[in-house]
C-alpha cells in the first residue's frame, strides 16, 4: 500500500485482485458448506458413530467455514470500487451483518414461527422423510384455551405476580433511602444488601423452599418461638409440641403462590434498591436545599422534590420488575413445579409443561399459551419503545 | 443530599443508625446465613432439630467435598464455564459491531433496527422456545454446549446492543468526523479510536453477561437433556431430587452454584453496578 498514492492505477489493480481472490475463497467456502460437509461424512471421517459427541466437531467445522466465507465476503466488498464510492451508506450494514443475522435467526423469526405454530396441532415431530406431521387447525387452540381452568389459574397467578412484584419498587426505594448515608463502611453494607440479586434464582428458590419447610425450616423455627415448646415425651426424648402447627406454605394451594412471590421479591428488591441508590447519587443538591429553605421536609420533600428527579430510576425499576414478574419460571420450577394441584402455575411454566413436559408434547397448544404471554408483554414493550422514541427525539 | 445526612443529627440518632445497619443486614441476609450454617453442620444435627444453633461439629470441608465426591458437581461447574465464557465473548464482540453501526452512522434504518434489538431483548422466553429447539435440532447441536452458547449469544445480543449503542452515542462525534477528514478508514476508526474508548462498557457488559448466563436455568433445561453437558443451575436442581432430606448437602451444592457470580460481583463491583443502572440517571 506504500505506492498507492504515487500510482493510482496500481491501487485499482490491487483492489481488483483482492475482489477476485476473496471471491474464490468465498465460492470454495460456500461450496464446501452446501455440498461437502454433511454430518454423516465428517462423522465417518473422524471415526464417530452417530452420537452426541460427534455433532460438536461437525458444528465447529461448519462455523469455521461460515466465518471464512463471511470474512472473504467482507474483504471482497471493501475492495470493490462501489464500496469506495458509497462508504458511509454501506459500512453500517457490514458492521451489522453478523449480529443482525444471528438475532434474526434466533430471536425475531422464532417469534413469528411460534405464533404460526399456535394455529396448528402438532407434537413437534417430523416423519421419516422430514415432512411436517402437524395439522392446521385455525383458532382451535385458542378456543380450548378459553375453557381450560389451568390457563385461567395461570393467568390469574400472572396478575398476582405483576401486582405483588411491584412492591419491590417502593421497598427498594425505602432501603435505598435507609442506606443513602456516608458513615464508615456503608459501601460494604450497600453491596451486601445487593447480594441476593447476584445469586441464581434456582438457588434462591432452594433457599426459600428450605426456609418454608414446616418441620425444620427457618419459618418453623421462628414459629416455634411463639407457639411451641420442647417437652420430654414418655420415652425421654425431647419433642416439639406446638399449640398451633406451623403452616406448610408451599403445600397449601392458597398460600403457595404468595410464598414464591415473597421469595422472588428478595432479589428484585435488591435490584430496585441499587437503581435508586444510583439515582439518589445524582439528585441535585441545590434543589433539595431550595426545597428545605421553602420549609419542605420528610415525606413532602421526598414526594415533591426528590421523586420527580428519580423518575428515570423509577421507570427502569418498573420495567425490570414487570419483565421479571412475567418471566417468573425458575422459582416455580424449583419450589413447587406448578403444584399443589396446578395452583402456582403461571403462563410461562404452564406453557413449558404443555409443550415439552413429560408425556405431553402439545406444541400447538403450548405456542398458543406463549402467544398470549407474548401479547401481554407486548403492551409493556410498546410502551417502553415509545418512551425511548420520545427520548431519542428530544436528544436529536 | 436526601435524606438528611446522619452526621447532622444528634449523637443518639447516629448511634441508633449505626446499630440498625448490622441488624437490618442480619435479617436481610438471614436466609443465606441460615443455609450457610446448614451447609457446615453434620446431618445428625438436622435430625435432632439443631437447625439454627451452633453446629455440634464443623464439617465445612467434609460436606463440600462430599458434594464433589457423590455427584457430577465438578463437571457441572466446568460446563457452566464452557457455556458462560464463549457466550460472553461472542455476544459482547458482536454488540461492539452492531452498537457501533447503530450509534455512529446516520441511516434511515438505524433507529428501527435499534428498537428491534431492544424489543427482542424483552420478549418472553416461551415464545422462542419451540422454534429454537427446532433450529438446534436442524443444526444438530441440540443437547450440546455449543448449541446453548449459540442461542445465548444471539439472545443476549439484544441487551448488549442496547447498552453499547447508548454508550457509543455518548462519545463525542467530532472525534470520529475529524478522523474521517484525516482519511482514516471506517474500520480503523472503529478499531483504533472507538474500541479503546468503550473499554469500560465492554468490562461492564462482560461481567453482566457472565452472571446472567451463569444463572440461566430455563434455556439449559430446554436445550440440554444430556447429563454430561448440564450446567450447575440445572445440576443443583437435579441434586435436590437425589439428596432427599439431606439438606446439608443440598445447601452446600446451592452455595457452590452461587459462588462464582458472587466472587465476580465483588471483584468487578463498579462495572457491575454501572452496567445494571444504565439509564437510571439520565434525563
Amino acid at each position: 500500500m506504500t505506492t498507492t498514492i504515487a500510482n493510482p492505477n496500481q491501487r485499482f489493480e490491487t483492489s481488483a485482485n483482492r475482489v477476485v481472490g476473496a471471491g474464490i475463497v468465498l465460492a470454495i467456502c460456500i461450496f464446501l458448506l452446501v455440498f461437502v460437509v454433511n454430518t454423516a461424512m465428517v462423522q465417518e471421517m473422524l471415526g464417530y458413530t452417530r452420537q452426541i459427541t460427534a455433532r460438536v466437531p461437525t458444528f465447529f467445522i461448519r462455523m469455521a467455514l461460515l466465518l471464512t466465507a463471511v470474512a472473504a465476503g467482507l474483504f471482497m466488498i471493501t475492495g470493490h470500487s462501489y464500496y469506495k464510492r458509497n462508504k458511509l451508506a454501506v459500512t453500517p450494514w457490514l458492521f451489522l451483518a453478523v449480529g443482525l443475522a444471528f438475532f434474526m435467526v434466533y430471536v425475531i423469526v422464532p417469534i413469528f414461527q411460534s405464533i404460526s405454530y399456535s394455529f396448528t396441532k402438532w407434537n413437534g415431530l417430523y416423519d421419516i422423510n422430514g415432512v411436517w406431521t402437524g395439522k392446521w387447525v385455525g383458532l382451535h387452540n385458542y378456543r380450548i384455551l378459553l375453557d381450560d381452568p389451568n390457563f385461567w389459574t395461570s393467568l390469574k397467578n400472572n396478575l398476582i405476580w405483576l401486582v405483588l412484584y411491584m412492591l419491590a419498587v417502593p421497598i427498594g426505594l425505602f432501603i435505598a433511602l435507609f442506606l443513602n448515608q456516608t458513615v464508615t463502611g456503608i459501601r460494604i453494607y450497600k453491596s451486601l444488601f445487593f447480594f441476593p440479586f447476584v445469586i441464581s434464582q434456582v438457588v434462591v428458590g432452594l433457599i426459600f423452599a428450605w426456609a418454608y419447610n414446616p418441620e425444620f425450616g427457618l419459618l418453623s423455627e421462628v414459629w416455634g418461638w411463639f407457639f411451641c415448646e420442647m417437652r420430654e415425651n414418655i420415652v425421654g426424648n425431647l419433642t416439639r409440641v406446638c399449640s398451633v402447627d406451623p403452616p406448610s406454605i408451599l403445600g397449601d394451594s392458597k398460600k403457595a403462590t404468595y410464598g414464591i412471590i415473597a421469595a422472588g421479591l428478595w432479589p428484585q428488591i435488591a435490584y430496585c434498591m441499587i437503581l435508586y441508590l444510583t439515582g439518589l447519587n445524582n439528585v441535585s443538591a441545590d434543589q433539595i436545599e431550595a426545597g428545605r429553605l421553602d420549609g419542605a421536609k420528610g415525606w413532602k420533600l421526598l414526594w415533591h422534590v426528590v421523586l420527580p428527579q428519580l423518575k428515570p430510576a423509577t421507570f427502569i425499576a418498573i420495567v425490570v420488575t414487570v419483565i421479571g414478574a412475567l418471566r417468573s419460571f425458575d422459582m416455580i420450577a424449583t419450589m413447587t413445579q406448578g403444584g399443589p394441584f396446578g395452583s402456582t402455575n403461571v403462563l410461562a411454566f404452564y406453557m413449558y409443561e404443555q409443550a415439552v413436559g413429560e408425556g405431553v408434547g402439545r406444541y400447538g397448544y403450548g405456542s398458543a399459551i406463549a402467544t398470549v404471554l407474548f401479547l401481554i408483554m407486548l403492551v409493556y414493550i410498546s410502551y417502553f419503545l415509545w418512551r425511548m422514541y420520545q427520548d431519542e427525539k428530544e436528544g436529536n | 443530599m436526601f435524606p438528611v445526612p446522619i452526621e447532622k443529627n444528634s449523637a443518639k440518632a447516629q448511634i441508633a443508625y449505626k446499630l440498625a445497619l448490622p441488624i437490618a443486614l442480619f435479617f436481610w441476609l438471614l436466609p443465606l446465613l441460615a443455609i450457610f450454617m446448614t451447609s457446615i453442620r453434620p446431618v445428625s444435627d438436622i435430625a435432632t432439630g439443631n437447625v439454627f444453633g451452633i453446629p455440634s461439629s464443623f464439617q465445612l470441608i467434609q460436606n463440600y467435598s462430599e458434594v464433589f465426591a457423590k455427584t457430577e458437581a465438578l463437571q457441572y461447574l466446568i460446563n457452566t464455564l464452557l457455556i458462560a465464557l464463549p457466550t460472553m465473548v461472542l455476544s459482547v464482540g458482536m454488540a461492539c459491531l452492531t452498537g457501533y453501526a447503530l450509534a455512529i452512522y446516520k441511516f434511515r434504518w438505524a433507529l428501527p433496527l435499534f428498537f428491534l434489538f431492544v424489543a427482542g431483548n424483552f420478549v418472553p422466553f416461551q415464545i422462542l422456545m419451540l422454534p429454537v429447539v427446532n433450529i438446534s435440532v436442524k443444526l444438530e447441536i441440540m443437547n450440546t454446549v455449543p448449541g446453548l452458547v449459540m442461542f445465548h449469544a444471539a439472545f443476549q445480543l439484544g441487551f448488549c446492543t442496547l447498552f453499547m449503542r447508548n454508550f457509543m452515542k455518548a462519545l463525542p462525534f467530532e472525534l470520529i468526523e475529524s478522523a474521517r477528514l484525516e482519511g482514516v478508514g471506517e474500520f480503523q476508526i472503529f478499531w483504533h479510536l472507538v474500541l479503546p474508548l468503550v473499554k469500560p462498557a465492554i468490562a461492564a457488559l462482560c461481567v453482566l453477561i457472565f452472571t446472567f448466563i451463569w444463572n440461566d436455568f430455563f434455556w439449559a433445561t430446554v436445550l440440554i437433556q444430556e447429563d454430561s453437558s448440564l450446567p450447575i443451575t440445572v445440576g443443583v436442581r437435579t441434586l435436590n431430587g437425589e439428596f432427599v432430606q439431606q439438606w446439608h448437602l443440598i445447601s452446600a451444592a446451592s452455595l457452590l452454584a452461587a459462588m462464582p457470580p458472587v466472587i465476580m460481583f465483588f471483584i468487578m463491583q463498579k462495572h457491575f453496578i454501572a452496567g445494571l443502572t444504565l439509564g437510571a440517571t439520565k434525563g
